[in-house]
């Protein structure tokens, strides 16, 4: 997969979010974007997934315009918080993988996934009785069930507990190894042991920077050396 | 009165199809019941029942202008009516996309409003009583196709598209990332919702519409564990409500959709108490473990 941001800006009302933005990823990138609470990672975030119109400058996904762009399933998508998500209602861990375009003879890979997010035990238990950082890895294995090209992770540790940190950005480490690009939203410090290739710095004043992970750690990458 | 109730069920033809047109609504009404409590729309079916009934209203209007040859059947009218109610509830939801459930009551008022217009200028208000609270016990074998007909439609479409319903009703806002076309998984939500209303309208009447699919899916979602069983349990409770609610209708001469609707929230509140007891014991079991 590859996405080309060209001169990408985004306004409410007269308070622009996004200026003159551009970067492109290539197959095998792991990008992470990082900034403060109202920086503008989740309006870029929604730019990327359709969500805001993109009314000044272009997103391309394969070179195919964002605008009137159909193939949303080759994306995968676990938002930050499940407002939208309707909770009660009782449902399992495997009825909500259902969904997916993932043919019932597929299902060890469904297994698989599940065992890799360390969820498997939970597959027949109802989703009310989890807790945040279990739901989340649910909807990671959603998401990838689709086998998409890309995957965009916004906050994803935001629920889980600090010692469950590391162990979740292994196996996000994990499916990047495994071929897929990644796209994570983070708010905290960025830490070495995440296997990301690019970064992207936002802040409030709509400023960014884009660097490689070795730019971005210049001095301790030497250290290593 | 128990004992007639029974022996008339095997006897009296009038009865028989009341139980076959509650049994048949029973199913569908907590399936359809289930997606609007998910999408948390509980007043959208009370909305299009309202709107459904201007559309019988006017077909009752029109026949009394002298065009009954096409307006015999006021369901047909009630079934278009509620689409349109539908598409109005909408637009009013994108229009107020911050207080998306005001759509409800504007949509609901001017159903109810322009449902009193024609009954009046129909001159037919005698049977306004009927559309209200409905009158299972008078239903003809002409309704009873049309809800066998409705209950195969929505059934074939729960195990068609059983994946987009549940990707759409739980999670609306990443259907698009599975592949589902959101607006017209809409607009066909809201054509069979409205089919399904209007049938309804004959045996529970305007008001006792949305209770008799929203009542016992409230009641299984306490006490079932997954999807699956919570839609069997919910038809559990809904045709326990409706053979309950038929002999009571019966034997008090009271109207049946009232009857049902009164024996579903009753089978609510005792899985209620049943379910706290459950809870507070096994509360009581963990507790000690913990310290």
């Amino acid at each position: 997969m590859r996405i080309d941001l060209v001169n990408l800006s985004f306004a409410y009302g007269h308070r622009i979010v996004i200026r003159n933005m551009s970067f492109s990823l290539n197959n095998g990138d792991f990008l992470v974007i990082q900034g403060k609470n109202g920086s503008g990672k989740s309006t870029l975030i929604k730019c990327l997934l359709g969500m805001n119109p993109v009314k000044s400058g272009m997103i391309f996904y394969n070179h195919e315009d964002i605008v009137g762009f159909k193939k949303w399933p080759t994306i995968g998508y676990v938002a930050q918080r499940f407002e939208d998500f309707n909770y009660e209602f009782p449902i399992t861990v495997n009825e909500i993988l259902s969904v997916s375009q993932v043919k019932r003879k597929d299902s060890s890979e469904k297994l698989k996934l599940l065992d890799r997010m360390g969820i498997l035990p939970l597959l027949n238990e109802n989703i009310n009785n989890l807790s945040g950082g279990q739901l989340q890895r649910v909807f990671i294995v959603r998401a990838m069930l689709n086998n998409p090209e890309l995957l965009i992770l916004d906050e994803p540790t935001a629920s889980i507990d600090q010692e469950n940190v590391t162990y979740f950005y292994k196996a996000v480490n994990e499916l990047h190894a495994a071929g897929v690009n990644i796209i994570l939203i983070s708010h905290d410090d960025v830490v070495e042991t995440l296997d990301f290739t690019h970064i992207l710095t936002v802040d409030s004043e709509s400023d960014y920077s884009f660097q490689t992970k070795t730019e971005y750690f210049p001095h301790k990458e030497g250290e290593a050396k | 009165m128990m004992l007639s109730f029974f022996t008339d069920l095997f006897t009296q033809d009038f009865m028989q199809r009341a139980l076959l047109a509650g049994l048949l609504l029973g199913v569908l009404a907590p399936l359809m019941g289930s997606i609007v409590v998910i999408r948390r729309l509980s007043f959208i079916a009370d909305t299009l029942g309202h709107f459904s009934l201007v559309g019988v209203s006017v077909s009752l209007f029109l026949a009394s202008i002298g065009w009954s040859a096409f307006f015999d059947k006021p369901l047909y009218l009630g079934i278009v009516f509620s689409v349109i109610g539908g598409l109005l509830i909408e637009l009013f939801r994108r229009y107020y996309k911050n207080y998306k459930e005001i759509s409800m009551p504007i949509v609901m008022s001017l159903g109810a409003a322009l449902s009193a217009i024609f009954f009046s200028l129909s001159k037919r208000t005698g049977s306004l009583y009927n559309y209200i609270f409905g009158s299972i016990l008078t239903i003809t074998n002409y309704y009873i196709v049309l809800i066998g007909i409705t209950l195969f439609m929505v059934l074939l479409l729960f195990l068609l598209f059983g994946k987009q319903v549940i990707s759409v009703s739980f999670d609306e806002s990443s259907a698009k990332f599975q592949g589902i076309n959101l607006s017209l998984f809409q607009i066909s939500f809201i054509v069979v919702l409205s089919i399904a209303v209007s049938v309804l309208l004959e045996a529970a009447g305007v008001l006792l519409v949305s209770s008799m699919m929203i009542i016992p899916v409230a009641a299984a979602m306490k006490v079932g564990w997954s999807y699956r069983s919570t839609l069997v349990i919910s038809i559990l409770f809904s045709e326990l409500s409706v053979f309950l609610g038929l002999w009571g209708a019966y034997s008090l001469r009271i109207p049946s959709g009232a009857s049902i609707v009164a024996i579903n929230i009753i089978v609510l509140v005792i899985v209620a108490f049943i379910k706290r007891i459950v809870t507070r014991k096994r509360v009581k079991i963990v507790n000690p473990t913990l310290e």
